[in-house]
């Protein structure tokens, strides 16, 4: 009796394992947390783990919220403090003597070859006046017609006038009468009219007066509207955002009449400063998000945003997560559906590129044409192309634990043929796919750098003749050749770039699964995958929320578009204002 | 008290982790364990009957969780029978869980050994299972619903297409005659499914989650419908195709019944397919129970559930590697099958008619 209970007390071997199993994740979960705390020091990213929309769960995963917090907290209060010190240095402001302050002004721009200065007389009145503008990005006809002439000439505003009028009404028959600017601004402060000359716009100093002119002139080198590159479609309008700003923002306000389209603008940069436009609908659009958006907006403190992608990465909900959490485009449509769903997007001045968020698994495998078309092509359409993506993701894993694993669970005919043709090949399955998984990745990326002209031919090069040598040389079997083609190819029919990208890489780590632990590490593999989009947030909604959502009616949107007359919802995981699209 | 109150599921959610967590190893066992013991075809009444009795005796437990808004066995039982006691009897209940779980990790770590991975180490199988689980458990109970919500459509896809293909071995003559022998061995047959049809415990604190706990009764009642479904047709499928004498002399009879047929679509043979989702279910239940043993631990103790999740973690393992082979573990589980109905069949009544003699809840 005793001995038959002593004989299951488990052994010395089985402790030592089950304390590996206890110690590896203690181990990964410490370096995790490590790595949030440090990157919580270093910026103020920690603040966004209070955000409690959606599920209701903070939108950071891990613990040690708490510290990363306070740390931010602290960090917070140090930046405004910094910030009103740089403000407190004695501001240059305009005196009203007209020599001196162009001898200040001459003086900050010292260093600015490409800032003019070009002196003039007002009028009959022969008043001393300086116009500054900046070579390039000044419209210098529309300067010379709507300013210069009319100031010069100006004869009719000043008759009756022996000496120069007070400030006050000088500047008011200035603006009234005499230039022909619509964009006129005033200050007193010499770093705001230079930085205003920089970025185009003319400056217009007159004697007497201790405020200068600011006349909106500015005209940059623009692209005309081009269709966008990375998101060409059939059906659909053939315009893309363009570099412009102000553009964009015209682009969605023309997609239709609406006064409830709200643009407010914010400025990011701590050095060089660019305007950035959060654009929503307000009746629809969740309060709770926008002020959510806002909070981390205000987050950021980099010197220099150079493109919408660093607002992406400084805004998102977990950097460590290999899946995007905002959506980028170039399409003003895609935009302006996103927001008429409830969601909210980010322009940025200098990029094509908006952001779209919040992000959900389902948006990076549609397309705006599901929409276009009929219901019955879209539907297809995207079964196709959540299709395309699992084989991109595990075709070659499942190759390889089939092959090396396996091999009974293949019909016969199909395991012979395979094993057949693999004769000959000296390496193990996974070397073999990775030989050419790897090429084939080469392949796309200087396919990418290539000039045009070569590209195509390149790609014919690497493709057909590398792969017909690698066959031919009994480096890899041709099966493998045609598994890693379809699945290069199935990875670009995702309709998102990015998310291409991101499954071809998590691509590798299933093959690693497959290697070691054949078909059940590919189902582990799964799970884990599905265990972390699950737990992924993108600005407090569930990112696989489509697949796993509260409300069935959202499933109407996700792999089957229903028709247009079905659809009556946005989707409620978004929690809008107005729940209803159609009645 | 570390509970994430505002972690809150709906009542489907709240359905589908039943039907996950009812839907266990026990299918690929099921039909083999109940033949044996009633040594007639008639045990598909028994697997009828086996789930109306836990039906009866889950509603105990759920009015017992009623009488609690929003706490889970754990905390409430305090109030009922006093602190030692309750403590007493949480850690039974942990043990069980901790047992369940290691009983299907178990069973998945032989069976994929057996058909996918010969040769490899028992403990890095059941190491890499462990550590997605914990990764999992760790987002909580909607993080476990989610995944159940995933889960769940492929596998009853998969489930019923490949029954429906294994229709072409059914022989009816193998399920006659009906109620040969009387009623006497399907009596006999009700106590095997015991183990694969406890649901129970699972309310213990799934109820705490629910945003609309008076809806606890239609979850068990759902959850277990649709899990009788798949045991029921299981069982008439295998025995259908193998008579009562070839399930008794198979370890893993639904399993074989897959491999017996061959059909010339893309795969030919579909056990690969059928294990494919049967490691996920598995993943499932044993995510459940594992996360219920955690918060147990964690509410007894007033402990962290992220460090009780690791903490269990080797508990389960070394749970998991006790049976020396297999026998052993159908042995186990037999013995948590009886342990199941002793714990969630006899316990709950009387402490229901205490909380209402003592006016304890609501």
């Amino acid at each position: 009796m005793w001995k038959s209970i002593t004989g299951y007390i488990p052994g010395w071997s089985v402790c030592m394992q089950a304390l590996i199993i206890f110690i590896v994740p203690v181990i990964l979960t410490r370096c995790m947390l490590l790595l949030r705390a440090k990157e919580g020091k270093a910026s103020t990213r920690g603040r966004r783990a209070e955000g409690q929309k959606g599920g209701g769960v903070p939108s950071s995963e891990d613990t040690g919220e708490a510290e990363q917090t306070s740390e931010a907290v602290k960090n917070h209060k140090i930046v405004p403090s910094t910030v009103s010190q740089k403000n407190q240095q004695p501001a240059l402001t305009y005196t009203g003597q007209f020599q001196q302050d162009l001898q200040t002004f001459r003086e900050i721009s010292a260093d600015m070859s490409d800032v003019n200065v070009r002196e003039l007389r007002v009028g009959t009145l022969k008043l001393k006046a300086a116009l500054f503008f900046l070579d390039g990005l000044t419209d210098k006809d529309g300067m010379d017609r709507n300013i210069l002439r009319p100031l010069m000439n100006a004869a009719r505003p000043f008759e009756g006038l022996d000496t120069p009028p007070d400030p006050a009404s000088l500047k008011e028959i200035i603006v009234h009468q005499v230039v022909l600017v619509s964009e006129v601004e005033f200050t007193n402060q010499l770093d705001m009219s230079l930085k205003k000359v920089l970025f185009g716009s003319a400056v217009l100093l007159i004697e007497g007066m201790n405020e200068v002119f600011i006349l909106g002139t500015s005209k940059g080198n623009t692209r005309s509207v081009e269709e966008p590159i990375s998101e060409a479609l059939l059906r659909g309008p053939r315009i893309g955002f363009t570099e412009a700003l102000s553009d964009n923002t015209a682009m969605l306000r023309r997609h239709g009449q609406n006064t409830d389209l709200a643009m407010i603008s914010f400025t990011v940069g701590e050095r060089v400063e660019k305007e950035l436009i959060l654009t929503y609908i307000k009746g629809i659009v969740n309060d709770e998000l926008i002020t959510e958006i806002t909070r981390r907006i205000h987050t950021i403190n980099i010197d220099d945003v150079q493109e919408s992608g660093y607002i992406e990465q400084l805004v998102e909900d977990n950097y460590l997560s290999p899946f995007q959490q905002i959506q980028n485009t170039e399409r003003p449509d895609r935009v302006m559906a996103a927001l008429l769903e409830g969601r909210a997007a980010i322009l940025l001045d200098g990029t094509p590129f908006a952001l779209i968020m919040p992000v959900t698994f389902g948006m990076l495998l549609q397309s705006p044409e599901d929409y276009y078309d009929r219901w019955f092509s879209g539907s297809l359409l995207r079964m196709l192309r959540f299709f395309a993506a699992s084989v991109s993701l595990f075709a070659p894993a499942l190759y390889i634990s089939f092959l090396s694993f396996h091999p009974g669970l293949v019909p016969t005919k199909l395991a012979i043929s395979i094993m057949s043709s693999r004769q000959g090949v000296p390496f193990p399955t996974l070397i073999e796919a990775l030989i050419m998984e790897i090429s084939i990745e080469i392949l796309r990326e200087a396919g990418l750098r290539l000039p045009k002209p070569i590209g195509p031919a390149m790609g014919i090069v690497g493709g057909l003749i590398i792969g017909q040598a690698a066959v031919e040389a009994g480096i890899v079997s041709p099966i493998l050749v045609i598994v890693v083609a379809v699945t290069a190819i199935s990875s670009f029919s995702v309709p998102m770039y990015s998310a291409g990208i991101t499954l071809r890489f998590l691509r590798f780590f299933a093959m690693f699964f497959a290697a070691t632990f054949g078909l059940y590490g590919v189902v582990l593999f799964f799970l884990l995958l599905s265990s972390h989009l699950i737990k992924l947030k993108s600005f407090g909604v569930p990112y696989l929320s489509m697949i796993t959502p509260n409300r069935m009616s959202d499933l109407r949107d996700f792999i089957v578009r229903v028709p247009l007359q079905l659809m009556k919802r946005r989707p409620s995981l978004l929690e809008p204002k107005d729940k209803l699209r159609k009645r | 008290m570390i509970t994430k109150a505002h972690d809150k599921i709906t009542t489907s959610q709240a359905t589908i982790i039943m039907v996950n967590y009812i839907l266990v190893a026990g299918i690929f066992s099921l039909p083999r364990t109940t033949v044996q013991a009633a040594g007639t075809p008639d045990v598909w009444i028994s697997v009828i009957l086996g789930a109306l009795c836990s039906m009866i005796t889950g509603i105990i437990i759920v009015r017992l969780s009623q009488r609690f808004p929003g706490q889970t066995f754990f905390q409430y039982s305090t109030q009922i029978t006093g602190k030692p006691v309750a403590v007493l009897l949480g850690l039974v209940i942990i043990g069980y869980f901790l047992a369940v779980s290691g009983y299907e990790l178990r069973t998945m770590q032989e069976v994929t050994m057996f058909f996918l991975l010969e040769g490899t180490p028992a403990w890095a199988v059941a190491g890499l299972f462990l550590w997605v689980a914990l990764y999992l458990c760790r987002g909580g109970i909607n993080a476990l619903s989610r995944l159940s919500r995933l889960v769940a459509p492929l596998a009853g896809a998969i489930f019923f297409g490949v029954c429906l293909l294994s229709l072409k071995v059914f022989d009816l003559d193998n399920l006659r005659p009906v109620l040969g022998e009387g009623l006497a061995p399907v009596w006999r047959g009700i106590q095997p499914t015991a183990l694969t049809y406890t649901a129970g415990e699972a309310l213990l604190f799934l109820v705490a989650f629910m945003d609309k706990p008076k809806r606890a009764g239609r979850v068990l009642v759902i959850g277990t419908l649709i899990s009788m479904i798949f045991y029921l047709l299981a069982v008439v499928l295998t025995i259908g195709a193998f008579s009562v004498e070839g399930v008794v002399t198979r370890t893993w009879p639904f399993i074989d019944l897959i491999r017996s047929f061959e059909v010339n679509l893309l795969f030919e043979r579909f056990e690969s397919l059928l294990l494919v989702i049967w490691i996920m279910q598995i993943f499932c239940t044993f995510c459940i129970s594992f996360y219920g043993a955690a918060l147990g631990v964690s509410q007894i103790f007033n402990l962290k559930l992220d460090h009780c999740l690791f903490l269990l973690l080797p508990v389960a393992y070394i749970i998991t590697e006790v049976p020396h082979n297999i026998n052993n573990l159908f042995a186990f589980g037999t013995g948590l099958g009886n342990w199941a109905i002793v714990l969630f069949g006899l316990i709950p009544l009387p402490l229901l008619l205490i909380a209402y003699f003592r006016r304890a809840g609501s």
